[in-house]
Protein backbone atom coordinates (compact mmCIF):
# COMPACT_ATOMS: atom_id res chain seq x y z
CA UNK A 1 0.00 0.00 0.00
CA UNK A 2 2.77 2.19 0.80
CA UNK A 3 4.51 1.59 -2.22
CA UNK A 4 1.72 1.66 -4.88
CA UNK A 5 -0.29 4.43 -3.54
CA UNK A 6 -2.19 4.03 -7.02
CA UNK A 7 -3.62 1.08 -6.00
CA UNK A 8 -5.85 2.97 -3.19
CA UNK A 9 -5.71 6.32 -3.96
CA UNK A 10 -8.89 5.63 -6.86
CA UNK A 11 -10.24 4.26 -4.22
CA UNK A 12 -10.46 6.81 -2.03
CA UNK A 13 -10.90 9.60 -4.53
CA UNK A 14 -13.99 8.88 -6.44
CA UNK A 15 -16.18 7.45 -3.77
CA UNK A 16 -14.92 11.18 -1.77
CA UNK A 17 -15.39 13.30 -5.04
CA UNK A 18 -18.87 11.66 -5.23
CA UNK A 19 -20.30 12.35 -2.06
CA UNK A 20 -18.88 16.22 -2.51
CA UNK A 21 -20.70 16.42 -5.91
CA UNK A 22 -24.07 14.18 -5.07
CA UNK A 23 -24.38 16.15 -1.31
CA UNK A 24 -24.65 19.79 -3.48
CA UNK A 25 -26.09 18.61 -6.25
CA UNK A 26 -28.78 16.15 -5.08
CA UNK A 27 -29.41 18.53 -1.32
CA UNK A 28 -32.77 19.02 -2.46
CA UNK A 29 -33.74 15.49 -3.30
CA UNK A 30 -34.83 15.00 0.37
CA UNK A 31 -37.88 17.33 -0.63
CA UNK A 32 -39.13 14.48 -3.25
CA UNK A 33 -42.36 12.69 -1.90
CA UNK A 34 -41.78 9.50 -0.98
CA UNK A 35 -37.81 10.13 0.72
CA UNK A 36 -37.08 7.72 3.14
CA UNK A 37 -35.33 10.12 4.77
CA UNK A 38 -36.48 13.69 4.47
CA UNK A 39 -35.25 15.26 7.82
CA UNK A 40 -31.67 14.71 6.72
CA UNK A 41 -28.73 15.71 4.84
CA UNK A 42 -27.64 14.05 1.30
CA UNK A 43 -24.43 13.58 2.36
CA UNK A 44 -25.10 11.72 5.65
CA UNK A 45 -27.52 9.56 2.90
CA UNK A 46 -24.80 9.04 1.29
CA UNK A 47 -21.66 8.33 3.61
CA UNK A 48 -22.65 4.32 3.89
CA UNK A 49 -23.02 4.12 0.45
CA UNK A 50 -20.12 5.84 -0.73
CA UNK A 51 -17.94 4.32 2.02
CA UNK A 52 -18.90 0.87 0.77
CA UNK A 53 -18.43 2.02 -2.80
CA UNK A 54 -15.16 3.02 -1.89
CA UNK A 55 -13.68 -0.50 0.21
CA UNK A 56 -15.17 -2.15 -2.82
CA UNK A 57 -13.56 -0.16 -5.42
CA UNK A 58 -10.67 -1.39 -3.48
CA UNK A 59 -11.53 -4.77 -2.85
CA UNK A 60 -9.74 -6.27 -6.10
CA UNK A 61 -6.24 -4.91 -4.91
CA UNK A 62 -5.56 -8.61 -2.86
CA UNK A 63 -6.39 -10.62 -5.90
CA UNK A 64 -4.99 -8.42 -8.29
CA UNK A 65 -1.67 -9.02 -6.13
CA UNK A 66 -1.96 -12.66 -6.08
CA UNK A 67 -2.30 -13.03 -9.73
CA UNK A 68 0.71 -10.82 -10.07
CA UNK A 69 2.30 -13.44 -7.75
CA UNK A 70 0.97 -15.97 -10.03
CA UNK A 71 2.19 -14.68 -13.26
CA UNK A 72 5.85 -12.92 -12.37
CA UNK A 73 5.80 -16.80 -10.64
CA UNK A 74 6.62 -15.80 -7.04
CA UNK A 75 3.66 -18.76 -6.30
CA UNK A 76 5.39 -21.41 -7.78
CA UNK A 77 7.89 -20.59 -5.08
CA UNK A 78 5.39 -20.23 -2.51
CA UNK A 79 4.32 -23.38 -3.24
CA UNK A 80 7.51 -25.56 -3.23
CA UNK A 81 8.13 -23.45 0.38
CA UNK A 82 7.15 -25.41 3.88
CA UNK A 83 3.82 -23.18 4.22
CA UNK A 84 0.22 -24.03 4.38
CA UNK A 85 -1.69 -23.46 1.72
CA UNK A 86 -4.72 -22.45 3.30
CA UNK A 87 -2.18 -19.67 4.71
CA UNK A 88 -1.96 -18.33 1.09
CA UNK A 89 -5.29 -17.77 0.72
CA UNK A 90 -6.24 -16.47 4.50
CA UNK A 91 -3.07 -14.03 4.11
CA UNK A 92 -4.82 -12.43 0.97
CA UNK A 93 -8.22 -12.32 2.37
CA UNK A 94 -6.74 -10.62 5.71
CA UNK A 95 -5.18 -8.73 3.73
CA UNK A 96 -8.21 -7.11 1.81
CA UNK A 97 -9.81 -7.15 6.00
CA UNK A 98 -7.71 -5.01 6.87
CA UNK A 99 -7.43 -2.64 4.01
CA UNK A 100 -11.25 -2.33 4.11
CA UNK A 101 -11.08 -1.62 7.88
CA UNK A 102 -8.38 0.96 6.50
CA UNK A 103 -10.08 2.47 3.99
CA UNK A 104 -13.34 2.72 5.33
CA UNK A 105 -12.10 4.29 8.85
CA UNK A 106 -10.21 7.02 6.58
CA UNK A 107 -13.70 7.85 4.69
CA UNK A 108 -16.51 8.07 7.69
CA UNK A 109 -13.58 10.38 9.25
CA UNK A 110 -13.59 12.55 6.20
CA UNK A 111 -17.07 12.69 5.72
CA UNK A 112 -17.65 13.31 9.86
CA UNK A 113 -14.86 16.22 9.17
CA UNK A 114 -17.41 17.55 6.58
CA UNK A 115 -20.15 17.92 8.61
CA UNK A 116 -21.51 14.29 8.12
CA UNK A 117 -23.69 12.96 11.54
CA UNK A 118 -23.80 9.44 12.25
CA UNK A 119 -26.81 9.17 14.49
CA UNK A 120 -25.71 5.92 16.20
CA UNK A 121 -22.50 7.43 17.41
CA UNK A 122 -19.22 4.75 17.77
CA UNK A 123 -20.84 1.24 18.09
CA UNK A 124 -22.76 2.75 14.88
CA UNK A 125 -19.35 3.86 13.17
CA UNK A 126 -17.85 0.43 13.80
CA UNK A 127 -20.63 -1.38 12.35
CA UNK A 128 -20.25 0.27 9.35
CA UNK A 129 -16.93 -0.42 9.70
CA UNK A 130 -16.90 -3.96 9.73
CA UNK A 131 -19.58 -4.11 7.50
CA UNK A 132 -17.65 -2.11 4.90
CA UNK A 133 -14.37 -4.52 5.76
CA UNK A 134 -16.41 -8.13 5.57
CA UNK A 135 -17.76 -6.83 2.15
CA UNK A 136 -14.49 -6.01 0.97
CA UNK A 137 -13.33 -9.61 2.08
CA UNK A 138 -16.74 -10.75 0.03
CA UNK A 139 -15.71 -9.14 -2.70
CA UNK A 140 -12.05 -9.78 -2.27
CA UNK A 141 -12.70 -13.64 -2.38
CA UNK A 142 -14.42 -13.60 -5.71
CA UNK A 143 -11.41 -11.69 -6.77
CA UNK A 144 -8.86 -14.43 -5.02
CA UNK A 145 -10.81 -17.11 -7.06
CA UNK A 146 -10.72 -15.04 -10.59
CA UNK A 147 -6.99 -15.01 -9.92
CA UNK A 148 -6.15 -18.16 -9.48
CA UNK A 149 -8.34 -19.79 -12.37
CA UNK A 150 -7.22 -17.25 -14.71
CA UNK A 151 -3.59 -16.02 -13.33
CA UNK A 152 -3.86 -12.89 -15.07
CA UNK A 153 -3.93 -9.78 -13.22
CA UNK A 154 -5.96 -8.08 -16.60
CA UNK A 155 -9.11 -10.47 -16.20
CA UNK A 156 -9.19 -9.55 -12.35
CA UNK A 157 -8.80 -5.48 -12.85
CA UNK A 158 -11.76 -6.31 -15.93
CA UNK A 159 -13.92 -7.52 -13.23
CA UNK A 160 -14.27 -4.07 -11.72
CA UNK A 161 -16.72 -2.90 -14.37
CA UNK A 162 -19.26 -5.48 -12.74
CA UNK A 163 -18.54 -3.89 -9.28
CA UNK A 164 -19.30 -0.39 -10.23
CA UNK A 165 -22.43 -1.81 -12.68
CA UNK A 166 -23.85 -3.67 -8.84
CA UNK A 167 -23.33 -0.34 -6.79
CA UNK A 168 -24.63 1.80 -9.32
CA UNK A 169 -27.91 -0.54 -9.57
CA UNK A 170 -28.93 -0.80 -5.75
CA UNK A 171 -29.73 2.18 -3.34
CA UNK A 172 -26.43 2.88 -3.12
CA UNK A 173 -26.91 6.57 -4.19
CA UNK A 174 -30.96 7.45 -4.52
CA UNK A 175 -33.86 5.29 -2.34
CA UNK A 176 -35.05 2.44 -4.15
CA UNK A 177 -38.46 3.66 -3.13
CA UNK A 178 -38.21 6.34 -5.96
CA UNK A 179 -36.86 3.80 -8.43
CA UNK A 180 -39.49 3.17 -11.52
CA UNK A 181 -40.16 0.10 -14.08
CA UNK A 182 -37.13 -2.87 -14.23
CA UNK A 183 -34.65 -0.98 -12.83
CA UNK A 184 -36.19 -0.44 -9.76
CA UNK A 185 -36.87 -4.10 -9.21
CA UNK A 186 -33.33 -5.23 -10.12
CA UNK A 187 -32.39 -2.72 -7.46
CA UNK A 188 -34.42 -3.96 -4.86
CA UNK A 189 -33.26 -7.42 -5.76
CA UNK A 190 -29.33 -6.69 -5.58
CA UNK A 191 -28.04 -7.52 -2.24
CA UNK A 192 -25.72 -4.62 -2.05
CA UNK A 193 -29.16 -2.84 -1.45
CA UNK A 194 -29.97 -5.53 1.18
CA UNK A 195 -26.63 -4.64 2.74
CA UNK A 196 -26.94 -0.71 2.64
CA UNK A 197 -30.15 0.12 3.52
CA UNK A 198 -29.62 -1.33 6.95
CA UNK A 199 -26.54 0.22 6.93
CA UNK A 200 -28.10 3.59 6.16
CA UNK A 201 -30.62 3.06 9.13
CA UNK A 202 -27.78 2.66 11.18
CA UNK A 203 -25.98 5.65 10.02
CA UNK A 204 -29.17 8.14 10.46
CA UNK A 205 -31.44 6.59 13.05
CA UNK A 206 -28.81 4.67 15.30
CA UNK A 207 -27.60 1.64 16.13
CA UNK A 208 -29.86 -1.48 15.73
CA UNK A 209 -28.95 -5.06 16.23
CA UNK A 210 -30.98 -6.19 13.68
CA UNK A 211 -30.39 -4.05 10.78
CA UNK A 212 -26.60 -4.81 12.36
CA UNK A 213 -27.45 -8.41 11.89
CA UNK A 214 -29.08 -8.02 8.55
CA UNK A 215 -26.06 -6.01 7.04
CA UNK A 216 -23.66 -8.49 8.55
CA UNK A 217 -25.32 -11.56 7.90
CA UNK A 218 -25.94 -10.86 4.17
CA UNK A 219 -21.81 -10.28 3.58
CA UNK A 220 -21.56 -13.03 5.54
CA UNK A 221 -23.30 -15.45 2.98
CA UNK A 222 -21.53 -13.66 0.26
CA UNK A 223 -18.27 -13.87 1.72
CA UNK A 224 -19.01 -18.13 2.49
CA UNK A 225 -19.54 -18.70 -1.20
CA UNK A 226 -16.69 -16.71 -2.87
CA UNK A 227 -13.80 -18.66 0.03
CA UNK A 228 -15.87 -21.43 -0.90
CA UNK A 229 -15.12 -20.43 -4.47
CA UNK A 230 -11.41 -19.63 -3.75
CA UNK A 231 -10.65 -22.84 -1.97
CA UNK A 232 -11.62 -24.94 -5.03
CA UNK A 233 -9.64 -22.68 -7.66
CA UNK A 234 -6.90 -23.22 -5.01
CA UNK A 235 -7.05 -26.68 -5.18
CA UNK A 236 -7.07 -27.14 -8.62
CA UNK A 237 -4.52 -24.88 -9.31
CA UNK A 238 -2.57 -27.00 -7.01
CA UNK A 239 -3.68 -29.88 -8.87
CA UNK A 240 -2.27 -28.45 -12.26
CA UNK A 241 1.09 -27.22 -10.25
CA UNK A 242 1.50 -31.67 -9.48
CA UNK B 1 19.18 11.86 -45.24
CA UNK B 2 18.15 13.51 -41.90
CA UNK B 3 14.92 14.81 -40.76
CA UNK B 4 16.15 18.74 -41.90
CA UNK B 5 16.68 17.98 -45.52
CA UNK B 6 13.87 15.59 -45.73
CA UNK B 7 10.69 17.45 -47.82
CA UNK B 8 7.87 18.09 -45.48
CA UNK B 9 5.24 15.39 -45.49
CA UNK B 10 1.97 17.35 -46.16
CA UNK B 11 0.56 17.45 -43.10
CA UNK B 12 -2.72 16.55 -43.97
CA UNK B 13 -1.48 13.28 -45.06
CA UNK B 14 0.16 12.99 -41.94
CA UNK B 15 -3.16 13.38 -39.78
CA UNK B 16 -4.92 11.28 -42.24
CA UNK B 17 -2.29 8.51 -41.57
CA UNK B 18 -2.59 9.20 -37.42
CA UNK B 19 -6.34 8.56 -37.74
CA UNK B 20 -6.01 5.66 -39.65
CA UNK B 21 -3.57 3.74 -37.93
CA UNK B 22 -5.54 4.55 -34.53
CA UNK B 23 -8.14 3.58 -35.94
CA UNK B 24 -6.47 -0.20 -37.54
CA UNK B 25 -4.99 -0.47 -33.77
CA UNK B 26 -8.92 -0.04 -32.31
CA UNK B 27 -10.10 -3.09 -34.87
CA UNK B 28 -7.33 -5.01 -33.91
CA UNK B 29 -7.72 -4.36 -30.04
CA UNK B 30 -11.40 -4.30 -30.36
CA UNK B 31 -11.55 -4.42 -26.37
CA UNK B 32 -9.88 -1.02 -26.24
CA UNK B 33 -13.19 -0.07 -27.45
CA UNK B 34 -15.65 -1.80 -25.36
CA UNK B 35 -15.45 0.05 -22.23
CA UNK B 36 -15.64 3.77 -24.07
CA UNK B 37 -18.88 2.33 -25.32
CA UNK B 38 -20.28 0.02 -22.52
CA UNK B 39 -19.51 2.76 -19.47
CA UNK B 40 -21.75 5.43 -21.19
CA UNK B 41 -24.32 3.14 -22.12
CA UNK B 42 -24.52 2.08 -18.55
CA UNK B 43 -24.42 5.94 -17.32
CA UNK B 44 -27.51 6.40 -19.35
CA UNK B 45 -29.25 3.51 -18.00
CA UNK B 46 -28.02 3.90 -14.57
CA UNK B 47 -28.57 7.67 -13.75
CA UNK B 48 -32.02 7.47 -15.45
CA UNK B 49 -33.01 4.72 -13.59
CA UNK B 50 -31.58 5.32 -10.29
CA UNK B 51 -32.47 9.61 -10.74
CA UNK B 52 -36.12 8.63 -12.33
CA UNK B 53 -37.88 10.63 -9.37
CA UNK B 54 -34.75 13.62 -9.66
CA UNK B 55 -36.77 15.55 -12.22
CA UNK B 56 -39.59 16.58 -9.97
CA UNK B 57 -37.43 18.96 -8.59
CA UNK B 58 -37.49 22.44 -9.93
CA UNK B 59 -34.96 23.49 -12.88
CA UNK B 60 -34.91 19.98 -15.06
CA UNK B 61 -37.51 21.01 -17.30
CA UNK B 62 -38.18 17.58 -18.04
CA UNK B 63 -40.75 15.19 -16.69
CA UNK B 64 -38.34 12.24 -17.87
CA UNK B 65 -34.80 11.89 -16.66
CA UNK B 66 -33.58 10.20 -19.62
CA UNK B 67 -33.60 13.35 -21.39
CA UNK B 68 -32.27 14.88 -19.11
CA UNK B 69 -29.00 12.19 -18.21
CA UNK B 70 -28.48 11.45 -22.01
CA UNK B 71 -26.37 14.26 -22.88
CA UNK B 72 -24.60 13.35 -19.52
CA UNK B 73 -23.65 10.11 -20.96
CA UNK B 74 -23.18 11.56 -24.09
CA UNK B 75 -20.66 14.05 -22.82
CA UNK B 76 -18.79 11.07 -20.40
CA UNK B 77 -18.45 8.92 -23.70
CA UNK B 78 -16.87 11.60 -25.66
CA UNK B 79 -14.39 12.46 -22.85
CA UNK B 80 -13.76 9.32 -22.53
CA UNK B 81 -12.74 8.40 -26.19
CA UNK B 82 -10.38 11.63 -25.14
CA UNK B 83 -8.19 9.05 -23.20
CA UNK B 84 -7.58 7.04 -26.53
CA UNK B 85 -5.36 9.58 -27.32
CA UNK B 86 -3.18 9.46 -24.51
CA UNK B 87 -2.93 5.52 -24.79
CA UNK B 88 -1.60 5.14 -28.35
CA UNK B 89 0.92 8.44 -28.00
CA UNK B 90 1.56 6.46 -24.06
CA UNK B 91 2.07 2.99 -25.75
CA UNK B 92 4.25 4.72 -28.25
CA UNK B 93 6.25 6.74 -25.77
CA UNK B 94 7.16 3.53 -23.92
CA UNK B 95 8.26 1.39 -26.41
CA UNK B 96 10.08 3.98 -28.41
CA UNK B 97 8.21 4.50 -31.52
CA UNK B 98 7.46 7.79 -30.42
CA UNK B 99 11.31 8.82 -31.24
CA UNK B 100 10.92 7.75 -34.74
CA UNK B 101 7.85 9.68 -34.91
CA UNK B 102 9.33 13.03 -33.62
CA UNK B 103 12.10 12.70 -36.05
CA UNK B 104 9.78 11.98 -39.18
CA UNK B 105 9.92 15.60 -41.32
CA UNK B 106 6.25 16.71 -40.49
CA UNK B 107 4.82 19.36 -38.05
CA UNK B 108 4.59 18.64 -34.67
CA UNK B 109 0.69 19.66 -34.87
CA UNK B 110 0.16 17.16 -38.02
CA UNK B 111 1.41 14.13 -35.34
CA UNK B 112 -1.20 15.75 -32.74
CA UNK B 113 -3.90 16.01 -34.95
CA UNK B 114 -3.67 12.50 -36.44
CA UNK B 115 -3.87 11.50 -32.71
CA UNK B 116 -6.82 14.49 -31.95
CA UNK B 117 -8.45 12.87 -35.06
CA UNK B 118 -8.67 9.40 -34.06
CA UNK B 119 -9.84 10.11 -31.35
CA UNK B 120 -12.74 12.28 -32.88
CA UNK B 121 -13.92 9.15 -35.05
CA UNK B 122 -13.58 6.90 -32.21
CA UNK B 123 -16.05 9.32 -30.08
CA UNK B 124 -18.64 9.06 -32.80
CA UNK B 125 -19.30 4.90 -31.67
CA UNK B 126 -20.15 5.61 -28.09
CA UNK B 127 -22.39 9.38 -28.92
CA UNK B 128 -24.45 7.16 -31.75
CA UNK B 129 -24.56 3.76 -29.17
CA UNK B 130 -25.88 5.97 -26.52
CA UNK B 131 -28.17 7.57 -28.59
CA UNK B 132 -29.81 4.33 -29.73
CA UNK B 133 -29.95 3.45 -26.60
CA UNK B 134 -31.94 6.04 -25.12
CA UNK B 135 -34.35 6.77 -27.74
CA UNK B 136 -34.84 2.94 -28.67
CA UNK B 137 -35.04 1.65 -25.51
CA UNK B 138 -35.67 4.31 -22.53
CA UNK B 139 -38.31 6.37 -24.73
CA UNK B 140 -36.07 9.41 -24.81
CA UNK B 141 -37.65 12.76 -26.57
CA UNK B 142 -36.28 15.28 -28.55
CA UNK B 143 -38.50 17.88 -29.24
CA UNK B 144 -35.47 19.99 -30.60
CA UNK B 145 -35.39 17.64 -33.63
CA UNK B 146 -32.57 17.15 -36.16
CA UNK B 147 -31.16 20.15 -35.24
CA UNK B 148 -30.64 19.13 -31.40
CA UNK B 149 -29.15 15.75 -32.98
CA UNK B 150 -26.78 17.72 -34.83
CA UNK B 151 -25.73 19.80 -31.41
CA UNK B 152 -25.60 16.58 -29.49
CA UNK B 153 -22.60 15.44 -31.86
CA UNK B 154 -20.79 18.61 -32.22
CA UNK B 155 -20.76 19.43 -28.65
CA UNK B 156 -19.32 15.42 -28.07
CA UNK B 157 -16.97 16.07 -31.14
CA UNK B 158 -16.07 19.17 -29.27
CA UNK B 159 -15.39 17.87 -25.95
CA UNK B 160 -13.13 14.33 -27.44
CA UNK B 161 -10.95 17.13 -29.17
CA UNK B 162 -10.45 19.31 -25.80
CA UNK B 163 -10.04 16.37 -23.67
CA UNK B 164 -7.51 14.25 -26.19
CA UNK B 165 -5.39 17.79 -26.68
CA UNK B 166 -5.65 17.46 -22.34
CA UNK B 167 -4.55 14.23 -22.07
CA UNK B 168 -2.04 14.68 -24.73
CA UNK B 169 -0.36 16.60 -22.84
CA UNK B 170 -0.62 14.75 -19.44
CA UNK B 171 1.26 11.83 -21.25
CA UNK B 172 3.49 14.06 -23.20
CA UNK B 173 4.12 15.25 -19.35
CA UNK B 174 4.86 12.14 -17.65
CA UNK B 175 5.84 9.96 -20.82
CA UNK B 176 4.09 6.60 -19.31
CA UNK B 177 0.86 5.28 -19.80
CA UNK B 178 0.56 5.14 -16.19
CA UNK B 179 -0.44 8.77 -16.03
CA UNK B 180 -3.42 8.08 -17.72
CA UNK B 181 -4.42 7.79 -14.30
CA UNK B 182 -4.40 11.26 -13.32
CA UNK B 183 -5.56 12.20 -16.55
CA UNK B 184 -8.65 10.38 -15.82
CA UNK B 185 -8.92 11.76 -12.72
CA UNK B 186 -9.27 15.33 -14.20
CA UNK B 187 -11.19 14.27 -16.60
CA UNK B 188 -14.19 13.09 -14.38
CA UNK B 189 -13.34 15.89 -11.68
CA UNK B 190 -13.72 18.64 -14.23
CA UNK B 191 -17.18 17.28 -15.87
CA UNK B 192 -18.96 16.02 -12.44
CA UNK B 193 -18.48 19.63 -11.75
CA UNK B 194 -20.50 21.49 -14.03
CA UNK B 195 -24.41 20.80 -14.40
CA UNK B 196 -23.84 17.33 -16.10
CA UNK B 197 -26.72 15.71 -13.45
CA UNK B 198 -28.52 18.40 -11.62
CA UNK B 199 -29.33 22.36 -13.12
CA UNK B 200 -27.59 25.07 -11.84
CA UNK B 201 -31.03 26.05 -9.71
CA UNK B 202 -31.08 22.66 -7.84
CA UNK B 203 -26.90 22.91 -7.21
CA UNK B 204 -25.82 24.31 -3.53
CA UNK B 205 -22.94 25.37 -1.56
CA UNK B 206 -19.57 25.43 -3.29
CA UNK B 207 -20.67 23.21 -6.17
CA UNK B 208 -22.99 26.05 -7.43
CA UNK B 209 -20.31 28.40 -8.00
CA UNK B 210 -17.86 26.42 -8.99
CA UNK B 211 -20.68 24.81 -12.15
CA UNK B 212 -21.17 28.35 -12.96
CA UNK B 213 -17.76 28.91 -13.94
CA UNK B 214 -16.65 25.68 -15.50
CA UNK B 215 -16.82 26.26 -19.53
CA UNK B 216 -18.01 22.22 -19.21
CA UNK B 217 -21.21 23.56 -18.05
CA UNK B 218 -22.19 25.50 -20.70
CA UNK B 219 -21.02 22.46 -23.48
CA UNK B 220 -23.14 20.42 -21.39
CA UNK B 221 -25.95 22.86 -21.76
CA UNK B 222 -25.60 22.81 -25.94
CA UNK B 223 -25.41 19.42 -26.03
CA UNK B 224 -28.29 18.93 -23.89
CA UNK B 225 -30.95 21.51 -25.33
CA UNK B 226 -32.30 19.40 -27.89
CA UNK B 227 -33.79 17.11 -25.27
CA UNK B 228 -35.08 19.49 -23.87
CA UNK B 229 -37.11 22.07 -26.08
CA UNK B 230 -36.03 23.80 -29.12
CA UNK B 231 -32.69 24.45 -30.18
CA UNK B 232 -31.64 28.47 -29.54
CA UNK B 233 -28.21 30.34 -30.32
CA UNK B 234 -28.85 32.18 -26.75
CA UNK B 235 -27.43 28.47 -25.72
CA UNK B 236 -25.42 27.29 -28.52
CA UNK B 237 -23.14 30.56 -28.51
CA UNK B 238 -21.90 30.08 -24.82
CA UNK B 239 -21.26 26.15 -25.69
CA UNK B 240 -19.50 27.37 -28.67
CA UNK B 241 -17.15 29.83 -27.17
CA UNK B 242 -16.39 27.27 -24.24
CA UNK B 243 -15.50 24.65 -26.65
CA UNK B 244 -13.64 27.00 -29.10
CA UNK B 245 -11.60 28.36 -25.83
CA UNK B 246 -10.91 25.15 -24.43
CA UNK B 247 -9.85 23.06 -27.55
CA UNK B 248 -7.50 26.47 -27.82
CA UNK B 249 -6.22 26.43 -24.34
CA UNK B 250 -5.66 22.60 -24.36
CA UNK B 251 -4.30 22.38 -28.28
CA UNK B 252 -1.45 25.22 -26.70
CA UNK B 253 -0.87 22.99 -23.94
CA UNK B 254 -0.77 19.52 -25.52
CA UNK B 255 1.95 21.69 -28.22
CA UNK B 256 4.30 22.61 -25.03
CA UNK B 257 4.30 19.69 -23.56
CA UNK B 258 4.92 17.69 -26.86
CA UNK B 259 8.32 20.46 -27.66
CA UNK B 260 9.33 19.12 -24.00
CA UNK B 261 9.26 15.56 -24.58
CA UNK B 262 13.06 15.33 -24.76
CA UNK B 263 13.42 17.25 -21.51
Amino acid sequence: MLRQPQSWAPGLFFPLLLAAVYASQFSRAVTIEGFPFPNVSFLDFVLPACVIQGVLFGSTNSASDLAADIENSFMDRLLVSPVSRGSILLSRLASAFIYGVAQAAVLISIFVLFGANIAGGFSSIISIVLIAAMLSVSMGSFGIAVALRTGSQEVVQSTFPLIFVAVFVSSAFFPVQLMEGWYGAIARKNPLTWVIDPTRRMAIEGFSWADFGQSLGIVLVIASIGILISIRQLRRRLVRAQ
Amino acid sequence: MSSFDSPQVPSFAVVFAGIQRGLIRLQRIPSLILPAVLMPIFFVVAFSGSFASIVELEGYETDKAVNWMTAWAVMQGAAFSGMGAGGLAGTDLENGFFDRLRVAPTRPMALIGGLVGYCVCRALIPITAVLIVAFAFLNADMPGGLLGVVMVYLSGVGMSVVMSFLVLGIVFTFKTLKSLAIAQIIMFSSMFLSVGQAPIQAIEGWLHHVAAVNPITNVIRMCRQGFLGEVTWATTQPGLIALLGMMLGTGIWARIRYKKVDA
